[in-house]
C-alpha cells in the first residue's frame, strides 16, 4: 500500500524467438498451453451458459430433462413471468440510484480529501494520514451491527441514504486518489495559487479536469461494488419495493416451487448490467487493476 | 468478498464519452420510471415518508404448494375490495422471514399484516413487535373467540390479549399411495390403512410397500430440511412421554434423554432397516412418493396440492401412534395473521387490515384445500369441508396437534428445529448413534438455554 | 476539505468501532433500547468457551485455506499459460473475469441449480465418470463446503489473474531472451525465472485473498445458510445470526471485535511483508 507505483506499460511480449533447436520443444509447449486455455476458458463459460440455455427452455422440459442444453422449442416465457411479477423494474431502479449516489459522493469526498493529504500542508496532516491507513484495516461488515443501528436510530432503514452513506467513507478510493494527485506536478499548482486561485478553485478547476483517469477508475469499482453488495442492504432494506437487484432477486420468492427456467432466467437477468458495463469497460476495468497501487 | 480497488494508469480519455452515454441512459431510464408510476415508491425511498392510506402491504412465508391457494384468497379480497391496493409478498420461510420481519418493524416501515407461526407469537409479542388486538376491534369485523378453534386461539394469546388471528392448524401428516397399499394387501374393507399403530407395526407396512415399489417403502426429507427432521423426533419424543424439551421460555433444559435416544433409536430403525431413504431432500421425498418409489411419505399437510398435482392415487391420514406411553401427540404449528406494530394508527390502519384478516377466513375453504386444517369454526364444520378429500381425513390430527417448545430461540423455521433437526439427521444417516444423538441434543439445548434471552 | 470525508469516516468506521468494543461489555439487545445489562466480560467467557464460535471461525479458516489456494496456484498458471499469446488473450481475459463482475446473488442462483439433487449439472458431470451415487453437492456436510469453496474459485479467479497479467508485463523481455539463450526450456523459463520475478505480486494476491476469504458470508448464506449441520458456518454469518436474527447484540459484538483482531493480525502481517520488501529493494 505504501508502495504506490504507477507502472509504465511495456510493449506486449511475444513468445520470444529461441534458438532453432529449442524450437520444437517451444512449439509443444505451446500447443499444450493453448489446449489447457481454450478448455479452461470454456469450462468457466459453462454455468453463465448453461443458465442462458436454462432460461429459454420451456419449464416443463426442463423438469423432464434437467441437464439438457437445447431446445427445439425456445421461449421467453420465464422472463415475462419475473417481469409480471411486477418488482423487477423497482429492483433495478433502486439498485442505479443507491449505486450511482455512492459513486457520486465517493468520489467528491474521497478526491477532496486525497487532495488535502496531497496537496496542502497542516497540522496533523500525519496524524490523519495514520489514522486513514488504519482504517484500510477495518473490514466493513465486521461493523454491521452498530452501523444498522445508528441508521434505525437516526431512521433511515429503507431509505435510500440508509444504503448509501455507510458506504461512501471508502477509505482505498482516497488512497487511489492520493496516489493520483502525488504525481501531478508542483509548478501546476503553485501556478495556479500564485494566480490567486483558493484551495477549493485548484481543486475544481486545476486538479479534477487532470484527474480523469482517477476519477473512472474509482467510479467504475465503486459502482460496481455498490452494485453488488449484498449484505448492507440486506439488512437496512425490508420494503420489497425498496430492495436492490441481489437482494431482491434472492429474497422475495415466488410461490409453489419457482421453476428453475425461472431461477435461471433471473440469475441472467442479475447478470446482463454487469456484464454489459464490463463489456463496455473492459480495457479500462482491466488496466485500472494492472495498474493498482495495491502493489 | 470484493472491495478491492485499484488505481488508474496513464489516461485513455475516450472511454469518457461511453461512460457520459450509460449514466445519461441510466438516468433517462429512472426518469422514465418516475414518470410512469413508480415514481412515488423511488420518492418515498429518499424521504422515508409511509405509503399511500388506501396500499395494504402483506406478507407470507408460502414458499410451499399452499403459496398458490394464498394467491387465490388474495385474489377474492381484491375482486370485493377494488379500492384497496393489495400488496403481497413472500419471503423464504423460517429465520430470514422472522429476521425480515424484525428489521421491517424495527426499522419503522413493517406490512400491515403478516403471516406468523403461532409457535412464534411468545417471542415477537415480548419484544414489542405485534400490535396487541382488543376484542371489540376484532368484534366489529366478525372476529370472535367462539368462532374460532381452541386449540389455537389460545396459542394466539400472549398476556391475556389476542395477538394474533388464527388461520389454521398444520399437523406432520401421513401421505400414502392407495394402489400401492392396496397391492400390499394393506387396506381393510373400508379404504382405510389399517395396523399402523405400533413401533414394528409400522415399519412391517412400510416393508409390505417396499415389496410392492421395489424401491422403497415410505420416504422423508433428510437433506437440507432440519425442520422436517425436527418435526418426527418432536412427535415420536411426545407419543413417548418425554414431554417438554426446555422450560421456563427456554432457559431451564428438561429434556428427557432416554425417550430422545428411544425415539432417535427408531428413526434410525427406519433408515437401518432400508424401509426409508436417508438420502433425500424435499423436492425428493414427493417425487419418490408422486413417482411410486415409495408407498408412504411422511411430511407436512402443506404439501397436499404438490403430491395432487402428480395425477396419482392417494390419500392422507394422522401420524401413526407409533409410540402409545402418551396421549397421541403429532408436530404441528398454526398460521395466524399479525399485525405488526406500525410507527403510527395512520400507518397501522387497523381496519383496513382486520378485515384483510376476516377476508382471509372466508375464504378458509380455499386455504383448507392446500392442505391445511381450517380454525376457522364455520368452515371446518361444514359440509363442504367434510366433504373435502383427503383434506377432511386428518383433520383428527388437529387434536394431537403439539406446538414448538416455548423459548425465544424455538419456533417455525428457527434455530431450536436447526441445531435438533441436524442432531437427528445424523443419527438418521446413521453418523451418530442414538445415545450420543441424545446426549448431544441436550448439550446443545443447555447453549441454547445458557444465552441470555434477548427479549 | 477533509472535513467531509472525516465526518463519514468517524460517523460510519470509528464511531462504530468504539461501539462495538463497548456493546462487548453489556448484554445488549436489539429488541430493548439502551445498552443493556452491564455483563463485564461475561460475553467474552461466554464467546470464548463457545464451541460454535470456534467451529464457525475453524469454518473461516477451512474455507480462506480451500480459497485461497486455489485461486493463487490457478491464476498464475492461467496467466502464465495466457501471457504467452497476444492474439485471443481478449477471450480469456472475458472467460475468467467475466464472473467476477456478477453480483453474489447471481453466483448464488447458478450454482444452487448446478449443485441441485438429481437434477444439476455437476451430479450429471460426475456420473460420466462413473460415479453412480453423486453426493448431495450442498446437503452433505462432507461436501458443502468444497462446492461452496469451488463455485467461489469460478466466480473471482478472474480479479488474481488479471493481477499475474499485469506482473507478468514487468518481466523485462530481456531476462526471457537470456534464459532462452542459456538454453533453458519454456518450462524451466517459467519455474526458475519467471516465477521468482512475480514474488511482490504474489504478495499481494495472497494477502488480498486472505483477507477477503475471511469475511466470507454472501454465497454461503445464500446457498447453504451455514448447513448442512453447521458445516459451513462462517464467523460473519455468526455474528450476523446472533445480532439479527437473534437480537443478542452484546454477544455479536463481542464476536465482531474478536473476527477484527483476526482480520487485523493478517493485515499487520502484510504490512511487514510489505515493509520487508522495500527494504530489500
Amino acid at each position: 500500500m505504501t508502495a504506490i507505483a504507477t507502472r509504465p506499460e511495456t510493449e506486449h511480449r511475444g513468445t520470444t524467438a529461441p534458438p532453432a533447436r529449442r524450437r520444437d520443444s517451444e512449439r509443444l509447449f505451446n500447443r499444450v498451453a493453448l489446449g489447457t486455455l481454450i478448455a479452461l476458458a470454456v469450462l468457466w463459460l459453462v454455468p453463465l451458459a448453461w443458465a442462458l440455455a436454462t432460461s429459454v427452455r420451456p419449464a416443463q422440459e426442463v423438469v423432464t430433462n434437467p441437464t439438457g442444453w437445447f431446445t427445439a422449442h425456445p421461449t421467453l416465457k420465464a422472463y415475462g413471468e419475473i417481469f409480471d411479477a411486477g418488482k423487477l423494474p423497482y429492483w433495478y431502479a433502486n439498485s442505479f440510484i443507491t449505486s450511482i449516489l455512492t459513486t457520486v459522493l465517493t468520489v467528491i469526498m474521497a478526491s477532496l480529501a486525497a487532495f488535502a493529504l496531497s496537496q496542502t500542508r497542516f497540522r496533523l496532516r500525519r496524524a490523519a494520514f495514520v489514522m486513514l491507513l488504519a482504517g484500510i484495516m477495518i473490514p466493513g461488515q465486521v461493523l454491521m451491527i452498530p452501523q444498522f443501528l445508528a441508521l434505525q436510530s437516526a431512521g433511515l432503514l429503507n431509505t435510500y441514504w440508509g444504503v448509501v452513506l455507510p458506504q461512501v467513507p471508502n477509505v482505498v478510493a482516497v488512497f487511489v486518489f492520493k496516489q493520483f494527485f502525488d504525481g501531478i506536478p508542483r509548478e501546476l499548482i503553485d501556478a495556479a495559487r500564485a494566480d490567486g486561485a483558493g484551495w477549493l478553485r485548484t481543486y475544481w478547476q486545476i486538479v479534477m479536469p487532470i484527474s480523469r483517469p482517477a476519477v473512472s477508475a474509482v467510479t467504475i469499482f465503486v459502482f460496481v461494488g455498490v452494485w453488488n453488495n449484498f449484505l448492507w442492504p440486506l439488512l437496512v432494506v425490508t420494503d420489497p419495493e425498496m430492495m436492490t437487484l441481489p437482494v431482491g432477486l434472492t429474497s422475495v420468492q415466488d410461490v409453489f416451487g419457482v421453476p428453475y427456467a425461472q431461477l435461471m432466467a433471473s440469475a441472467v437477468l442479475g447478470a446482463i448490467p454487469l456484464l454489459a458495463v464490463f463489456a463496455l469497460f473492459q480495457r479500462r476495468i482491466v488496466e485500472g487493476i494492472a495498474g493498482t497501487g495495491l502493489k | 468478498m470484493r472491495d478491492r480497488i485499484p488505481t488508474p494508469s496513464p489516461p485513455a480519455p475516450s472511454r469518457r464519452r461511453v461512460l457520459r452515454g450509460g449514466l445519461a441512459l441510466g438516468a433517462s431510464g429512472a426518469a422514465a420510471l418516475t414518470a410512469t408510476g413508480c415514481g412515488s415508491t423511488l420518492a418515498q425511498g429518499f424521504t422515508g415518508g409511509a405509503p399511500s392510506p388506501s396500499r395494504l402491504n402483506f406478507w407470507n412465508p408460502f414458499t410451499g404448494g399452499d403459496g398458490e391457494r394464498m394467491l387465490a384468497m388474495q385474489d377474492a379480497y381484491r375482486a370485493s375490495h377494488r379500492s384497496v391496493d393489495l400488496k403481497s409478498a413472500t419471503f423464504l420461510w423460517g429465520n430470514p422471514y422472522y429476521t425480515k420481519l424484525t428489521l421491517a418493524t424495527l426499522g419503522d416501515r413493517p406490512p400491515q399484516a403478516a403471516v406468523i407461526h403461532l409457535s412464534k407469537l411468545p417471542t415477537l409479542a415480548e419484544a414489542g413487535l405485534l400490535t396487541a388486538l382488543h376484542p371489540e376491534d376484532l368484534a366489529r369485523h366478525g372476529l370472535t373467540e367462539d368462532k374460532f378453534d381452541a386449540r389455537p386461539w389460545r396459542k394466539s394469546q400472549f398476556n391475556g390479549k389476542p395477538h394474533a388471528v388464527p388461520l389454521d392448524t398444520h399437523p406432520f401428516v401421513l401421505y400414502f399411495r392407495t394402489d400401492i397399499a392396496e397391492k400390499a394387501g394393506l387396506l381393510d374393507n373400508k379404504g382405510q390403512l389399517a395396523d399402523v399403530d405400533g413401533p414394528d407395526a409400522f415399519i412391517d407396512v412400510l416393508r409390505a410397500a417396499k415389496e410392492v415399489t421395489g424401491a422403497w417403502g415410505g420416504s422423508i426429507a433428510s437433506v437440507k430440511d432440519a425442520s422436517m427432521q425436527f418435526r418426527i423426533f418432536w412427535s415420536l419424543y411426545r407419543q413417548i412421554g418425554g414431554g417438554d424439551l426446555v422450560a421456563d421460555q427456554g432457559k431451564r433444559v428438561v429434556i428427557d434423554t432416554a425417550a430422545a435416544a428411544e425415539a432417535l433409536a427408531y428413526i434410525r430403525r427406519l433408515s437401518e432397516e432400508k424401509v426409508i431413504p436417508a438420502n433425500t431432500d424435499g423436492k425428493g421425498a414427493i417425487t419418490l412418493l408422486t413417482t411410486g418409489k415409495a408407498g408412504f411419505l411422511m411430511d407436512g399437510v402443506w404439501q397436499a396440492l404438490a403430491v395432487q398435482s402428480a395425477k396419482v392415487k392417494f390419500d392422507m391420514r394422522p401420524l401413526p401412534r407409533i409410540f402409545k406411553d402418551a396421549p397421541y401427540a403429532c408436530a404441528a404449528d398454526s398460521h395466524a395473521l399479525v399485525l405488526p406494530k406500525a410507527p403510527s394508527a395512520k400507518a397501522q390502519r387497523l381496519d383496513l387490515s382486520l378485515g384483510f384478516a376476516a377476508s382471509m377466513l372466508h375464504s378458509s375453504k380455499l386455504w383448507a384445500e392446500g392442505g391445511h386444517v381450517p380454525a376457522w369454526l364455520p368452515t371446518q364444520r361444514s359440509r363442504a369441508y367434510e366433504e373435502l378429500e383427503p383434506q377432511s381425513h386428518y383433520a383428527t390430527a388437529a387434536d394431537g396437534a403439539v406446538y414448538d417448545p416455548a423459548a425465544w430461540y424455538g419456533g417455525a423455521g428457527g434455530t431450536m428445529q436447526t441445531v435438533v433437526g441436524d442432531v437427528v439427521t445424523t443419527v438418521f444417516t446413521g453418523d451418530a448413534s442414538p445415545t450420543a444423538g441424545a446426549a448431544r441434543l441436550r448439550r446443545e439445548l443447555r447453549t441454547l438455554a445458557s444465552r441470555p434471552a434477548p427479549v | 476539505m477533509l472535513l467531509p470525508f472525516a465526518l463519514f469516516y468517524l460517523v460510519f468506521l470509528v464511531g462504530p468501532l468504539i461501539y462495538t468494543v463497548i456493546a462487548g461489555f453489556f448484554d445488549t439487545s436489539l429488541l430493548r433500547s439502551g445498552l443493556g445489562d452491564f455483563a463485564g466480560l461475561s460475553n467474552y467467557k461466554a464467546v470464548l468457551g463457545d464451541a460454535e464460535f470456534w467451529r464457525t471461525l475453524g469454518n473461516t479458516l477451512w474455507f480462506t485455506v480451500l480459497t485461497t489456494v486455489p485461486l493463487v496456484v490457478l491464476s498464475l498458471v492461467l496467466a502464465l499459460l495466457a501471457d504467452r499469446f497476444v492474439r485471443g488473450r481478449w477471450f480469456f481475459r472475458f472467460a475468467f473475469f467475466a464472473p467476477f463482475v456478477l453480483p453474489s446473488a447471481v453466483v448464488s442462483l447458478l450454482f444452487m441449480f448446478i449443485y441441485a439433487d438429481q437434477l444439476g449439472l455437476a451430479q450429471e458431470a460426475v456420473k460420466w465418470f462413473g460415479v453412480d451415487t453423486p453426493p448431495s453437492w450442498l446437503g452433505d456436510p462432507d461436501w458443502a463446503m468444497l462446492s461452496i469453496a469451488a463455485a467461489t474459485v469460478w466466480w473471482t479467479v478472474g480479479f488474481n489473474f488479471v493481477l499475474y497479467l499485469a506482473g507478468l508485463q514487468d518481466v523485462p523481455r530481456e531476462v526471457h531472451e537470456a534464459a532462452a539463450i542459456d538454453g533453458a526450456g519454456p518450462w524451466q523459463r517459467i519455474r526458475h525465472v519467471v516465477v521468482p520475478m512475480l514474488g511482490r505480486t504474489t504478495t499481494l494476491v495472497t494477502v488480498l485473498q486472505v483477507i477477503a476469504s475471511l469475511k466470507v458470508f454472501d454465497q454461503i448464506y445464500m446457498m447453504t445458510s451455514g448447513g448442512p449441520d453447521g458445516s459451513t458456518r462462517p464467523s460473519l454469518q455468526l455474528i450476523y445470526d446472533t445480532g439479527f436474527v437473534e437480537g443478542r447484540v452484546g454477544y455479536a459484538s463481542t464476536v465482531s471485535l474478536l473476527l477484527f483482531v483476526v482480520i487485523l493480525f493478517v493485515s499487520l502481517v502484510w504490512f511487514a511483508l510489505v515493509r520487508r520488501a522495500e527494504k530489500e529493494n
